[in-house]
């Protein structure tokens, strides 16, 4: 008697998932979207369709996190939000389906722990890139301001380089050659912290084809530690 | 007997028969002796063996030809029993008896002869030598040919050494190494050389006799006995020599004494040495005379190569040249002084503020230098081109030391072709363009010239102040040689432009039907992308002029649709009738803006600066020059000015001058002449340049990336430096922030693994 063919589960995998989401047997799709779906409904505008800066605020006050916070940063970019401010439908159920969270206290708990995400140097990277292009707000826009820029800094690199941050923080805000910066710049601080030992810089070479603004800032540490 | 390869008899010949007996062999080696001894004695008695020799050639072969010369030769041998005996010996295998007889022999009379030398006194000690030599030889000979056939055959099947050769041999060791010979020869040989290095005359004849006999003994005997010595004595000879002389000369004299005693020991070679010790003997007169003294020399105070550079000294120079070409690095040394000496002339030439005031001036010591330079290294340094490329990296280095070199050859030019080669032939004024072209060719920024140099010319052409059309467009087509297209193709619009103005006055002037009172008007049509752009507010035409303006405005347009039209009144000049208080007229030759002043005082007999500017709407920086150029000049002040002060204030006024006096019917007042800019105009014009160079910097980096795809950072700068090296020196910080620029409006990114690599983005 021929067997009935049952359907094997397939275990589905968001094209989004990153290394903290395992596979798990997934519930019949339809409730875990509609949780996901009723909680953007609680944040949103409705006028917009989009929650708009006081849904997020709300948001931050549920979960406990001011939106300052870099996890908030982490959460924009998981859901790869576009405009600064605002997240749409999409990229909220790309952000919480990313995280596994389809209720408030597990999105409360999701967010808490994001700070973890950043562990793998490659994850970093796109989210370090992510974060300037993230201030981008005109069309057309390729610079972020200096001001922009030094908080983005203090946010994002901080924790892992707070010396070096300091120093550079410190050199933006006296320098008068520059009062925007691109991507690439913004890029090449991170590759600078990641790579110079700010104690050995005689080997600094200019000719490496760091940015300009690097090699300013090199000659300006040099400087202040003659003094 | 040993078997011979080449039979040159036939042993059947012999008719004697021979007998084995050693008894026999005793009493022929005894005769064999005999012969050997008188050959000896016969060499003191002077026999002329030449005239022995003279009647037949001596046929080498062959036993009986021997036998027959000896008969020829030894009139006391009443046959050829000598030879015979000779023969028989070696063939009875007593080969070995004579040939150790032979140097029993013959030791024993050298050391007789060795004795004689020994004894020989004083003077005579060489003479005796040479005289025994030429005996020993002569018997050595004859020993040699009557001991023939045992020379070619036992000798070389026993390995024993040729007659010859034993011959010599026993000489060197019995005579000339004897005890006490030996050191003596030595020692007369070089005593006599310093006596010639000291200025005697001594026997040469007898010195070169004595030298080949060394030589004829081998040359290892020559080496060993003299000319190792020989060396080593002259070395301190010379070393003595020049450092006495470096004391007591100046570089000039002790070249020329360093000159003569080279010279002298070439010619002793030539006279009395082997000529393979030239190179030896000189090598260490060049070692003691000029290598040791090298740096000494060089830079002797009052008189070393820096002195002599500065004096021309070309003869001086001429000898130091080919006498340091001698030693290694020796011209190395003569090319670096000179070249840090050169630079260190050419840096304070450039930097001198003095210098600075007249740029036709500064121009033209720099070419006083070249020429001098130049004649220098043709006439004493043989054209030499390392030194050629010395100097021209030299000058290289310190005419871009000044940022306005660039300008100042700008002005030079200018006031070649305004004035300075009025009257001068065509080929002069060839010569003196193809100098203008060698410094161009040394300048780093060449784009910073031509900025200034379509500056100037544009002034000349408008001023129709050149004086030869034919010379302007010489130098163009010199700078389109060495620049390219690029380079001239404005330039030469300009002309384009002249050309074209004039055809468009004839046809504006054949429309005008009626010319009527109008001031005549000349206008150059300028193309604005070849003429210096400068920014030209209008100012206020007189009215007397607008008529005349509008008419040839609308001429114009008439016949080229879609153009637009702007006076530029900064640049015109103007034909002024002018009359004065006591009815003297003269014609004022004055600039635009001049002549708006002045047409001012037509209708007012006051007015102050103030109300000048705003009638007429002239920039008050220019207008302020205007005003000095019309009141405070003398000579040329057609207005009078309250206050004197050369300053002008916003309230001074002004006033027709009355009392106005030249001796000229025709006054030039215009200030359109090129001068060499103010502080601030000079860093306006860098600015400008700065601004220039950005977009071709981009070009060439989107061009060189286009090709390549990727390109890491050292070798794009490398490339971009490279391609933009025949207009200016690309700064690579700046080639490195125009890359960011590009990367930022995404022609190029940077790779996201390598940091270093571009890549071009389609």
């Amino acid at each position: 008697m021929p067997r009935p063919k049952r359907k094997a589960a397939v275990p589905t995998r968001s094209s989004d998932a990153d290394s903290s989401a395992r596979p798990e047997p997934k519930k019949p799709r339809g409730n875990q979207f509609n949780r996901i779906d009723q909680l953007f409904e609680s944040y949103v505008n409705k006028t917009l369709g989009l929650i708009d800066p006081e849904g997020i605020e709300a948001l931050c006050n549920d979960v406990n996190v001011n939106h300052t916070d870099v996890r908030m940063l982490i959460f924009a970019w998981k859901m790869k939000a576009e405009k600064q401010g605002y997240f749409s439908k999409d990229e909220w159920r790309r952000g919480l389906k990313c995280l596994g969270a389809d209720t408030r206290p597990k999105l409360k708990k999701a967010i808490e722990g994001l700070d973890k995400e950043l562990k793998v140097p490659e994850c970093f990277e796109d989210f370090y890139s992510y974060a300037f292009q993230y201030c981008l707000t005109e069309e057309k826009q390729r610079s972020v301001d200096i001001e922009t820029i030094c908080e983005l800094l203090n946010i994002v690199l901080k924790s892992e380089f707070p010396n070096q941050v300091n120093l550079l923080v410190e050199y933006l805000k006296v320098q008068n050659d520059y009062r925007a910066l691109n991507m690439d710049q913004w890029r090449s601080f991170y590759r600078f912290f990641k790579e110079v030992d700010f104690h050995d810089l005689e080997n600094y070479d200019s000719s490496q084809a760091w940015t300009v603004i690097i090699d300013n800032f090199v000659e300006w540490l040099k400087e202040k530690e003659k003094n | 007997m040993s078997s011979q390869k080449k039979r040159t008899f036939q042993i059947e010949a012999f008719k004697h028969r021979v007998v084995v007996d050693p008894k026999y062999a005793e009493k022929t080696w005894k005769v064999l002796e005999h012969a050997i001894h008188e050959i000896y004695n016969h060499n003191a008695s002077g026999l002329s063996f030449e005239e022995l020799y003279s009647h037949s050639p001596l046929p080498l072969d062959g036993v009986w030809n021997t036998l027959f010369r000896i008969h020829q030769f030894m009139p006391w041998c009443k046959n050829s029993e000598v030879a015979w005996n000779a023969y028989n010996m070696v063939l009875h295998k007593f080969g070995e008896k004579l040939y150790s007889g032979l140097v029993t022999t013959m030791t024993s009379h050298l050391k007789e002869i060795s004795q004689s030398i020994e004894s020989a006194q004083g003077e005579i000690f060489l003479e005796e030598l040479n005289r025994k030599w030429i005996d020993h030889n002569k018997a050595l000979q004859m020993i040699r040919d009557i001991l023939m056939y045992m020379d070619r055959t036992f000798i070389p099947s026993s390995h024993k050494t040729p007659v010859h050769e034993l011959g010599l041999n026993l000489w060197r060791d019995v005579v000339i190494h004897s005890s006490k010979t030996q050191a003596r020869l030595r020692d007369t040989l070089l005593e006599l050389v310093l006596r010639e290095r000291n200025g005697e005359v001594i026997n040469r004849g007898l010195m070169r006799n004595i030298i080949k006999m060394l030589m004829d003994l081998g040359l290892s005997v020559y080496q060993e006995d003299f000319e190792k010595h020989f060396l080593s004595v002259s070395a301190n000879f010379y070393c003595l020599e020049s450092q006495k002389f470096i004391e007591t000369c100046d570089c000039g004299d002790y070249l020329k004494k360093a000159e003569r005693r080279l010279n002298e020991e070439i010619e002793r070679v030539s006279h009395y040495l082997d000529p393979r010790s030239e190179i030896k003997i000189t090598n260490v007169v060049e070692k003691e005379m000029i290598d040791s003294h090298m740096h000494t020399l060089v830079h002797m105070e009052n008189s070393g190569l820096v002195n002599m550079l500065v004096d021309d000294k070309y003869e001086d120079l001429g000898r130091m040249y080919s006498l340091f070409r001698r030693v290694p690095t020796g011209l190395t040394v003569v090319k670096d002084v000179m070249t840090a000496f050169v630079r260190d002339t050419g840096k304070q030439l450039v930097m001198d503020p003095e210098r600075l005031r007249d740029p036709v001036d500064f121009v033209q010591r720099l070419l006083d230098l070249k020429d001098k330079y130049d004649k220098i290294i043709n006439m004493s340094f043989t054209n030499d081109k390392t030194f050629q490329n010395a100097l021209n990296s030299s000058f290289e280095h310190f005419i871009n030391l000044n940022a306005r070199s660039p300008e100042f050859i700008s002005l030079f030019v200018d006031d070649k072709l305004r004035r300075g080669l009025k009257g001068v032939g065509e080929e002069d004024v060839e010569i003196v363009l193809d100098k203008v072209m060698m410094l161009f060719r040394y300048l780093q920024e060449k784009d910073v010239f031509e900025k200034y140099y379509k500056q100037h010319l544009a002034k000349r052409l408008l001023s129709g102040k050149t004086i030869s059309d034919d010379a302007e467009r010489s130098l163009i087509v010199k700078l389109k040689t060495e620049c390219g297209y690029q380079f001239t193709s404005k330039l030469e619009g300009m002309f384009t432009d002249m050309k074209t103005s004039y055809d468009t006055m004839q046809g504006f002037y054949a429309s005008q039907s009626d010319v009527g009172d109008s001031p005549s008007l000349v206008v150059h049509v300028l193309t604005t992308g070849s003429w210096p752009t400068q920014p030209s507010p209008q100012c206020n035409l007189p009215s007397e002029l607008l008529g005349v303006c509008e008419k040839f405005r609308a001429y114009y347009l008439g016949t080229h649709n879609g153009r637009r039209l702007s006076w530029q009144t900064n640049m015109g000049t103007a034909d002024l009738k002018a009359t004065f208080g006591k009815g003297q007229k003269h014609e004022l030759n004055v600039s635009t803006y001049q002549m708006c002043v002045l047409m001012l005082f037509n209708n007012a007999d006051r007015l102050t600066c103030k109300e000048i500017e705003q009638a007429t709407g002239i920039p008050l920086l220019d207008l302020k020059r205007c005003l000095q150029s019309l009141a405070c000049v003398k000579g040329k002040n057609v207005l009078r000015k309250e206050p004197m002060s050369k300053d002008i204030a916003e309230d001074d006024t002004f006033f027709f001058n009355d009392k106005f006096t030249s001796k000229f019917f025709k006054v030039k007042i215009g200030t359109v002449v090129a001068q060499r800019e103010s502080e601030p105009e000079n860093l306006e014009t860098r600015q400008r340049v700065e601004e220039d160079r950005k977009p071709q910097i981009e070009a060439a980096i989107v061009r060189i990336m286009k090709s390549r795809r990727t390109l890491d950072h050292n070798n794009i700068v490398a490339e971009v430096t490279k391609q933009l090296q025949s207009r200016f020196l690309p700064n690579p910080v700046v080639i490195k922030k125009r890359i960011e620029s590009l990367i930022e409006r995404e022609f190029l990114e940077r790779d996201r693994v390598d940091r270093k690599l571009y890549r071009y983005l389609a």
